[in-house]
């Protein structure tokens, strides 16, 4: 098959990991617009831009396609392009189920979305549609039906392609290629990917139950019901947390070891906090249900506190990494930089939220919103652009602008922090989280009017980055096979790689960064005096 | 202790420290019995992880190179009916109800496509391995 249906058709992980990463921008881009919707409702008090049911809708698209759509698949494509060309693997492992999920979960997005086109609108009870405020009776409507059915499609498609990315790393990898020889990102990928197949099919079966449960099927009933439910729920809603950082935090990773010329420090130490952290991430779901009085708080409280430790495993091998290091500054060293200081700011509030004492005061008011903000959007997305700066020229064979690059940068950090920062403000005075309307209150208005500015900042930094790729693809610069002197098997081939990735024979692989073992063997030999022949 | 018990037992423990821990700290066991259930079949996993080390699916360092040939799928127009197939069918449980019959019905041509799929796939793969038995 060639042409449109050859491209849609094609079962090459590389055009997998493409579409979907592009669909998932595509998604992105929609859930932003509605962000600044939101924002131009919250940029005064009692503003009448949107009406209260559309503000519902609002927040909860906006949420469901950040999550659903955009930040947890968009992790997945960078697993399915990456994680073959990194462990020196000529495909994918069952591509045809990949490719299966992929369009199971394109369905998905396209399904959740025509709830804007159903009458009562879309889905309108937040991304984690608590029962029983979802059931039939509270929010009757063919769209809350949409959003149901669309999330199990999504999660069901995200599903089945994780399991192909673990099923490659078991599978697939090149001769050498031990465990502890895979590189950084593919670790943070395999332990992502091993959370989805862990956590998703409890999504798929509460919003089965969910479903049954609008069309008459009295599951989720009374206080019994509604712990259940939540139960269920954040069983799947917080390893989702951790799914939608690690990859991120992996293209941080190589970004920065590349950047800094250096191996990454503390490899085994690394592997080992984030399966801790997977690991501890799949017992702390209840920390989101404290003001329930239906869990075992002091349990939750500690298991949440312990994430600490792995956490801080992860920024001190950063650290490590850097000193020493010969370090150049180009823009996907510096959103990597970006990504550990402002999720460092997300990580610090988690510990307060992780504490009961703290989070029943916190709880449902703009804290919670500065500080999961604060790990998705200011570390996750920064995570994201430090990838696609360091990957662009691999998957396209062309550079991106680094000026664009870096003045993206910084219209982001400033618009991020614009928006962000005052919601702790607002959170610590009462500003309650999902309302359409606030009273005028003392410096409220202030801190809203500053934070609508920086989302629409943050919407110029967006809008710079698409200038970037349009224009780096439109006047290529040629990238070469390995502009930044990468250490992992993807930069041994060329750019972009063939159909079966590598033409030319593999390199040894001793190490997870067998190309830097490659360069300073040969730095080793020119080092070493010039033999003389024996006369 | 090799063959991917480590991390199991690891986690198990982790799980059985936690909850001992908060005992402490607590005076009251949490959810014991479901606590001691959860380790106690991760630690069985472990176990069994472990004694099963010799088999060859859980190899011990990296892997060997294949030999064997194998036949690579270009494109699949199957798994791409199937995916839409199953967008359509709930589409149309929720929705556009004539959407549920062609989802079905699309699910079930692709599957169709699917078993001639991979009957081509197992076909090349033979002629390959005939070829390279005869050079």
């Amino acid at each position: 098959m060639t042409g449109w249906l050859g491209a849609v058709t094609s079962t090459d992980h590389k055009r997998i990991g493409l579409t979907l990463g592009v669909c998932s921008l595509f998604y992105f881009l929609l859930g932003g617009v509605f962000a600044l919707l939101m924002r131009t409702q919250l940029a005064q008090s009692n503003m009448q831009f949107v009406s209260d049911n559309s503000y519902n809708e609002l927040f909860t698209m906006h949420g469901s396609t950040m999550i659903y759509l955009f930040v947890t698949p968009m992790a997945i494509a960078m697993a399915i392009y990456l994680v073959p060309l990194q462990i020196g693997a000529t495909r994918l492992s069952a591509p045809r189920l990949c490719l299966a999920g992929m369009w199971t979960w394109l369905c998905g997005g396209l399904v959740m979305q025509q709830g804007w086109f159903a009458s009562g609108g879309a889905g309108r009870t937040g991304w984690s549609s608590y029962a029983p405020l979802s059931n039939g009776t509270n929010t009757p409507g063919v769209g809350q039906d949409l959003w149901v059915v669309g999330v199990i499609l999504a999660a069901a498609g995200m599903l089945v392609m994780a399991a192909c990315v673990v099923a490659t790393v078991a599978r697939r990898r090149a001769p050498g290629m031990s465990l502890l020889r895979m590189p950084v990102f593919t670790w943070t990928a395999l332990v992502s990917m091993l959370m989805v197949v862990g956590a998703f099919p409890m999504l798929v079966v509460v919003m089965v139950l969910l479903y049954i449960d609008r069309h008459g099927g009295h599951i989720f009933t009374g206080f019994e019901g509604a712990i259940d439910y939540q139960d269920l729920f954040w069983f799947f809603g917080h390893p989702v947390v951790y799914v939608m950082f690690f990859p991120y935090l992996g293209a941080a990773a190589e970004a920065i070891a590349v950047n800094a010329h250096k191996r990454w420090f503390g490899y085994i130490a690394f592997v080992a906090s984030i399966m801790a952290f997977a690991a501890l991430s799949m017992a702390v779901w209840s920390h989101h249900m404290y003001v329930t009085g239906g869990v075992t708080n002091q349990y939750f409280a500690f298991t949440s506190t312990a994430l600490l430790v792995p956490a801080g495993i992860e920024y001190f091998d950063m650290i490590g990494t850097l000193i020493g290091g010969s370090i150049v500054l180009r823009t996907s060293m510096l959103f990597a930089l970006a990504f550990f200081l402002q999720f460092l700011i997300g990580g610090l509030s988690g510990i307060f939220v992780a504490s009961p004492v703290l989070d029943y005061q916190a709880y449902g008011t703009y804290i919670i919103v500065a500080h999961f903000h604060y790990t998705l959007f200011a570390g996750s997305i920064f995570g994201f652009f430090a990838g696609v700066y360091h990957w662009f020229p691999k998957i396209t064979g062309a550079v991106l602008r680094e000026r664009l690059g870096k003045l993206q940068l910084l219209v982001m950090v400033v618009g991020t922090n614009m928006t962000f920062f005052p919601m702790f403000f607002l959170g610590n005075d009462g500003m309650p989280r999902r309302v359409s309307r606030y009273p005028t209150h003392p410096g409220w208005g202030t801190l809203n009017e500053i934070e609508t500015i920086g989302a629409g900042v943050i919407a110029l930094g967006v809008l710079t980055f698409l200038i970037n790729v349009f224009v780096s693809l439109r006047r290529r610069v040629p990238a070469g096979d390995d502009p930044w002197l990468g250490h992992t098997l993807e930069w041994a081939t060329t750019s972009p790689p063939p159909p079966l990735n590598f033409e030319a024979p593999l390199p040894p692989i001793r190490s997870y960064a067998p190309l830097l073992d490659l360069r300073e063997a040969e730095m080793d030999r020119a080092r070493r005096p010039a033999e003389v022949p024996a006369s | 202790m090799r063959g991917g018990a480590i991390p199991i037992l690891a986690w198990g423990t982790i799980l059985l420290v936690l909850a001992v821990g908060n005992w402490v700290w607590n005076d009251r066991v949490v959810g014991s019995g479901a606590a001691s259930a959860a380790v106690l079949i991760i630690y069985g996993f472990g176990v069994a992880v472990w004694l099963a080390r010799r088999r060859e699916a859980l190899r011990r360092g990296p892997p060997e190179p294949r030999t064997e040939p194998e036949s690579v799928p270009q494109a699949s127009l199957a798994a791409v009916g199937i995916g839409v197939s199953a967008g359509c069918a709930l589409f149309g449980l929720a929705w556009a109800k004539f959407l549920l019959d062609f989802g079905i019905a699309l699910f079930i041509v692709s599957v169709g496509r699917l078993v001639l799929e991979l009957r081509a796939e197992r076909a090349s793969r033979r002629a390959a391995r005939g070829e390279s038995e005869r050079a």
